[in-house]
C-alpha cells in the first residue's frame, strides 16, 4: 500500500478514505481520479480531537492543506464548491471553516497574488482571480496554455458583446467559418471547437449556453458566463476587439458607452467580502 | 518539520509572479528558473538590481514554511544538471500525481516505481511493467493503453525512457524522495557521497558502494587514480565530466548529441 494511514480524528476506513479523495470534485468528463490523493488526506493532518481546542499548528497544517486544494482544483478551472471544501479539506474541522477559508484567502492573495473570490453572490462557488495583470512575454516563460487572453475563447467573449451581449450558435458558427473554424473538422490549434465552446469553456463558466426553445433545427443562445466577468471586463474585450480590427475602441460608440459604464460599475466598492458568506 | 527559526521575508509581485508561473512547470532547469526570474523583474521591477537566485529563493521559500511546500532544488542523475520544483513539504507520497491522473494510472507508476527501486540498475524494462497490468487497481487496463500511460509519465517528466526501459525522473526523486524512502526502506540505496536517494549510479565491485554519476564526476574531478572512497580498491567505470552550464551555452549542444556515459554501470 502506498499511503501511511494516519488517524484524521474519526474512523474512517481505507476504503472511506479512497471514496473521499477517489471524487475529488472531478466533473462528468474528467478521466482522473485520485487514489493517490488518500494520501493527501493521511498527510500532516494531525488527529483533530473530536472536542477541544486546535493547536496553532493544527490550524495552520489545516489552512496548509486548503490552499493547496484551491490552487489544484483552480488550475483545472473548474469552480470550487464548498460543499467540495468541506468534504475533502475541512472535515472535522467545521466549525472554525470561516476562518479557515478567510486564512487560506489571505495566503493566496498575500503569496501567490490569487483572489478568491465567490462566481455569484451565495453561490458559495469560488473560483481565483489573478491580481496580477498577464503580460505577454508571460506566455513564453510558462509550462501551460495559461488563461485565454487571446484565441478561440476571447473572440466568442468579443463576438457576443459586440452582438449586444447574446448570440445564437448559429451566428458564432456562420462567424467562425470566415475564420477557418468549423464545428465539425478538427482544428490545427483550437483541435475540438465545438466542445471547447459549448462544453469546455461552459463548464468553466466562461460562457453559458441555453437551449433556445421552439427553434427547428435546434439553436442556442450564447451569452457570457459569471467566470468572464470576474476575470475579464467590456472595456478589455472591446479594446481586444479594436485592436484585432486595428481600430479605436471609440469607433463603435454604442459598445464603448456600454464599457464605460461597467467600468464605472466596477469602480464602486465592492458589496460584502465573499469568503464570509459561509 | 523544521521550526520557524528562519525570519520570514517579504512577498512582492516580483515573486508573485514568479511563484504563478513556476506553478505551471512540474520542474525547471536552472537556466529556465533564472530566465523566469529576469522574466518577472523585468515586468515589475525593471531598475532593481536581480537577486542572487539562491537568496530570490530562499526569500520565497521563507513564506512558503508555513504553507508546507517549498521550492527544491535537485540535480539530475544521469547528467547532473540542477532542476528545481515545488515540491509539498508535508505529504510521504503521490499526490502531485493524484490530481492529474486516473486510480490505475496512479498504479501503474507505482508498480513501475517499485520495480524500479527493486532494480540493481534503478532501471525497470517496459516488459516487466507491463506483465503487472492485471494487478492494477481501478478501470482495467490493457498492455497497449499501458504502454501509452507510460510515454504519458515520461512527457509529464516523471519517468525517464531508455532503450525500453524506465527509471525516475530528477522530479520524481525531487518530489518523493522522502516517500521512497519510507516505503521502501530496505530496497532503497543511497549515495556515498551526498547521501540522497540513488537510482542510478556506478557501484563499487569490491564492497558494494554506490555513487551518483554527478557524485562520481565532482569527487574523482582532478585525480588520476579514482579509488573506492570506501574500500580504496581501484574505481573500474568511466569518469563523468562534471556538469558545465558555462560550456553547455557556448556550445549550444543539444543534451542528445552530448557524449553521455552509460548511466547503468554496476
Amino acid at each position: 500500500m502506498l499511503q501511511k494511514p494516519r488517524g484524521r480524528g474519526r474512523p474512517s476506513t481505507q476504503a472511506d478514505r479512497e471514496r473521499e479523495w477517489g471524487d475529488a470534485g472531478e466533473e462528468a468528463p474528467s478521466t482522473s481520479r485520485g487514489t493517490g490523493g488518500t494520501s493527501q488526506g493521511s498527510r500532516a493532518s494531525l488527529s483533530s480531537p473530536a472536542v477541544g481546542p486546535r493547536t496553532q499548528k493544527q490550524l495552520e497544517v489545516k489552512v496548509a492543506e486548503l490552499v493547496q486544494f484551491l490552487l489544484i482544483k483552480d488550475q483545472k478551472k473548474i469552480p470550487i464548491k464548498r460543499t467540495d471544501i468541506l468534504k475533502h479539506v475541512v472535515g472535522d474541522y467545521r466549525d472554525v471553516y470561516p476562518n479557515l477559508l478567510r486564512l487560506a484567502a489571505e495566503r493566496l492573495q498575500y503569496v501567490f497574488g490569487y483572489k478568491l473570490v465567490e462566481l455569484e453572490p451565495k453561490s458559495h462557488t469560488y473560483i481565483l482571480i489573478n491580481m496580477l495583470e498577464p503580460v505577454e512575454e508571460d506566455a513564453e516563460v510558462r509550462g501551460d496554455q495559461g488563461t485565454p487572453t487571446t484565441g478561440l475563447l476571447m473572440i466568442v467573449l468579443g463576438l457576443i458583446f459586440m452582438k449586444g451581449n447574446t448570440i445564437t450558435e448559429t451566428e458564432v458558427w456562420d462567424f467562425l467559418r470566415r475564420l477557418g473554424v468549423y464545428p465539425t473538422k478538427k482544428h490545427l490549434i483550437f483541435g475540438d471547437p465545438k466542445k471547447l465552446i459549448t462544453e469546455d469553456f461552459v463548464r468553466q463558466r466562461y460562457l453559458e449556453y441555453r437551449r433556445i426553445p421552439h427553434t427547428d433545427p435546434v439553436d442556442y443562445e450564447l451569452q457570457w458566463g459569471p467566470r468572464t466577468n470576474l476575470e475579464t471586463s467590456k472595456m478589455k474585450v472591446l479594446k481586444f476587439v479594436a485592436k484585432v480590427h486595428n481600430q479605436d475602441p471609440k469607433d463603435w460608440p454604442t459598445q464603448y458607452c456600454e464599457a464605460l459604464a461597467d467600468e464605472e460599475n466596477r469602480a464602486r466598492p465592492a458589496a460584502s467580502a465573499p469568503t464570509t458568506s459561509s | 518539520m523544521q521550526g520557524s527559526t528562519r525570519k520570514v521575508g517579504a512577498m512582492t509581485d516580483v515573486h508573485r509572479r514568479f511563484l504563478q508561473l513556476l506553478m505551471t512547470h512540474g520542474v525547471l532547469e536552472e537556466w529556465e528558473v533564472r530566465r523566469l526570474q529576469n522574466h518577472c523583474y523585468k515586468v515589475h521591477d525593471r531598475n532593481a538590481t536581480v537577486d542572487k537566485l539562491e537568496d530570490f529563493i530562499n526569500n520565497i521559500n521563507s513564506v512558503l514554511e508555513s504553507l508546507y511546500i517549498e521550492i527544491k532544488k535537485g540535480i539530475t542523475e544521469d547528467d547532473g544538471r540542477p532542476i528545481y520544483a515545488l515540491v509539498n513539504l508535508s505529504t510521504t507520497s503521490v499526490s502531485k500525481m493524484a490530481t492529474d491522473f486516473a486510480e490505475n494510472e496512479l498504479d501503474l507508476f507505482r508498480k513501475a516505481l517499485e520495480l524500479i527501486v527493486d532494480s540493481e540498475t534503478g532501471f525497470a524494462s517496459s516488459t516487466n511493467i507491463l506483465n503487472l497490468v492485471d494487478q492494477l487497481k481501478g478501470k482495467k487496463m490493457r498492455k497497449k493503453e499501458a504502454e501509452q500511460v507510460l510515454q504519458k509519465f515520461v512527457q509529464s517528466k516523471w519517468l525517464i525512457e531508455k532503450e525500453g526501459e524506465f527509471t525516475l525522473h530528477g522530479r520524481a526523486i525531487l518530489e518523493m524522495e522522502q516517500f521512497i524512502r519510507e516505503t521502501y526502506p530496505d530496497a532503497v540505496k543511497i549515495c556515498n557521497i551526498c547521501h540522497g536517494l540513488l537510482i542510478q549510479g556506478q557501484s563499487c565491485e569490491t564492497c558494494g558502494i554506490r555513487m551518483h554519476l554527478p557524485c562520481v564526476a565532482k569527487y574523482f574531478q582532478s585525480t588520476s587514480e579514482p579509488r573506492c572512497p570506501h574500500c580504496n580498491d581501484f574505481w573500474p567505470h568511466d569518469i563523468p565530466e562534471v556538469f558545465d552550464p558555462e560550456k553547455e551555452r557556448e556550445a549550444g549542444i543539444s543534451k542528445s548529441s552530448r557524449k553521455s556515459l552509460r548511466t547503468r554501470q554496476h
